[in-house]
């Protein structure tokens, strides 16, 4: 019970910093999303109109445009810069010492104010989304989201983990920064964020399919849009559980192997 | 009284990165880095008993928040042992940590971008406490500390003296056991100093936490400390009560005089002190029992002006054991003392 209202205080505790600086929260929640949805469907309708054929991979335009405006609402909350930016931060500056003398864990401690973000930018920027899906009239399947995004939440933390993990480099070496930055572009390319994972030739198709980090963007997205059924989706929790399992074994060595090393003024 | 605290040969060595000067040597850095160690804390024996408030006092780098992060488990030690409130402190036990609290003076703990009112709440839920009672204790604490005022506003628009009243406000929320303050007064205003001095008087002298306490304000350590330990270049060189060290300090004399022409050439005037040729005025610090062999030396020297006789402070003894002491390790290599 008092793990739970500790973690509810950090979830409370990154709403709370959000809110207080509006201009960045606004820009954050409604400007960026709505820039990325602009961005992705002019390129899919650009894809579209020098096509030869109507579909491509068997969908329509209309797949593609209602996947690419759930994959920009979808890929913003199953990547995580900002927060990992930040651990690497107090790890760096040493700040992390504030934390280490509390009963708490650091990992706990930034996954639920991951979540805290997440939640208050994705009520507001869910509009976004919805909106342009009602006026272009696009396939979605509104029955579905709540398993999506429970789905994307449970990839949150396998993000959050995979974060932890480069973070806790910060402990043998300073300005990692580039390190998040390179990650990222790799889930980019694995997570169906670039394109559908459907239309990659095989065998990648089926080994980023095996892979959990397709949990993030194309599953959930797929399977709003209706390209996959929920059979995928169960898939999906079965794959994000087995990498959790394997990034948490790295995590432990990875923050035990630094906290051996650290000397409480940063790396 | 019962050992709270208790180390066996504890020491912490650091490596760091030599970077030599130039564009060249950052290219070479890139595949050759010249690595060296630092003894930060030599092999440390100690026994702190309940209630004691110690005074840790030594140069910058000397080793004091080294061994205060390795007692409050926010580092590892290169070597030996450290029992606290009977935890190993880096294992981080959260029944140890719920006991003991570390102020950093030079880092913030609260969070930046709230009210320390709503860190108080957070740190409420990690303490697991009582919501009503530390409330109380929040109210109390801001009053003794004269900065209710401030409680609503935003931690990062707060002075540097009310931030600091915050701080311990947050450190002291959980009534630990242990309490650790490194430089609490560290570059306040001699107001704000001397308030933050009086209220830690007060609160140890009523709640009675075991505490180190380290300042570069010999002013803290006198009116707070009952044990002192000297540490010079990671060693601790004197460890007794505040009262034997004062005793000794009160037989060490100031005597500071000027001459009409500078000296012509360098005089040993005591075992410690010398006379460096070419200067004209001379502050000197000597013991009681050599004063007059001293006195005898300088009025032999032609055209004394001005000459007096005064009492040491604390801060110049400490200043000048330290200096003495640091002399003698810089003969021993680190791991002799």
């Amino acid at each position: 019970m008092h793990f739970l209202r500790r973690n509810l205080a950090f979830f409370r505790l990154a709403v709370l910093t959000n809110l207080e600086y509006r201009v960045n929260f606004f820009t954050d929640a409604i400007l960026q999303p709505f820039c990325t949805s602009l961005i992705e469907l002019t390129l899919w309708f650009a894809v579209f109109a020098s096509a030869t054929s109507t579909t491509i991979g068997g969908f329509t335009r209309e797949y593609y445009l209602a996947y690419a405006l759930w994959t920009a609402f979808v890929a913003r909350i199953a990547t995580s810069w900002m927060y990992e930016f930040k651990m690497i931060e107090e790890i760096d500056s040493g700040s992390i010492n504030g934390l280490l003398v509390r009963p708490m864990s650091f990992f706990e401690y930034y996954l639920s104010q991951l979540l805290g973000y997440k939640f208050i930018t994705t009520v507001i920027s869910l509009l976004i989304p919805l909106a342009m899906i009602t006026f272009f009239q696009l396939p979605t399947i509104y029955s579905r989201i709540p398993l999506a995004l429970l789905l994307i939440t449970y990839y949150l933390v396998l993000v959050h983990t995979i974060g932890f993990i480069v973070s806790s480099m910060a402990f043998h070496l300073n300005r990692i920064y580039s390190l998040t930055g390179t990650k990222n572009l790799a889930l980019w390319l694995v997570s169906g964020e670039l394109v559908p994972v459907d239309l990659l030739p095989e065998p990648y198709k089926t080994w980023v399919l095996d892979l959990p980090f397709c949990n993030g963007v194309y599953i959930p997205v797929a399977y709003i849009t209706g390209r996959v059924g929920t059979s995928m989706v169960w898939h999906g929790f079965m794959t994000t559980t087995v990498g959790l399992a394997v990034f948490s074994i790295i995590a432990v060595f990875m923050w035990r192997w630094g906290l051996r090393k650290y000397v409480g003024t940063g790396a | 009284m019962s050992i709270v605290i208790e180390t066996e040969n504890l020491s912490r060595t650091y490596k760091t990165y030599d970077k030599p000067e130039g564009l060249w040597e950052s290219v070479r850095g890139f595949w050759a880095r010249k690595y060296t160690e630092k003894v930060a804390l030599a092999p440390t024996t100690l026994k702190i008993e309940s209630g004691q408030i110690i005074g840790l006092v030594g140069a910058n780098g000397a080793g004091k928040t080294t061994l205060l992060k390795m007692l409050s488990g926010l580092i590892h030690p290169s070597t030996g042992s450290a029992r606290v409130l009977g935890f190993e402190p880096w294992r981080r036990d959260s029944r140890y940590l719920r006991r003991m609290s570390i102020l950093l003076g030079q880092k913030n703990q609260l969070w930046w971008d709230i009210s320390p009112i709503d860190s108080f709440s957070l740190l409420m839920e990690i303490y697991d406490l009582n919501r009503e009672d530390a409330k109380k204790r929040v109210a109390m604490l801001a009053e003794m500390l004269e900065c209710t005022h401030v409680l609503h506003t935003q931690l990062r628009r707060l002075s540097l003296g009310e931030r600091m009243k915050m701080e311990i406000i947050g450190s002291l929320l959980h009534s630990p056991d242990v309490l650790f303050l490194d430089e609490p007064t560290i570059g306040l205003d001699i107001i704000a100093q001397t308030t933050i001095r009086k209220f830690l008087g007060d609160y140890v002298r009523d709640k009675g936490p075991t505490v180190i306490l380290t300042s570069h304000y010999m002013d803290d350590i006198a009116k707070l400390a009952d044990r002192l330990l000297l540490i010079s270049k990671g060693s601790i060189v004197y460890d007794g009560t505040v009262n034997d060290f004062i005793t000794n300090a009160k037989s060490a004399l100031k005597i500071s005089f000027g001459l009409s022409n500078p000296l012509e050439s360098s005089m040993p005037l005591t075992l410690d002190a010398t006379l460096d040729k070419g200067q004209q005025e001379f502050s000197v610090k000597v013991m009681a029992e050599e004063l007059a062999p001293a006195l005898s030396k300088i009025t032999s020297l032609p055209g004394v002006l001005d000459l007096k006789i005064e009492e040491a402070d604390f801060e110049d003894i400490i200043r000048a054991f330290l200096e003495k002491e640091s002399r003698v390790l810089s003969t021993r290599s680190p791991h002799e003392s």
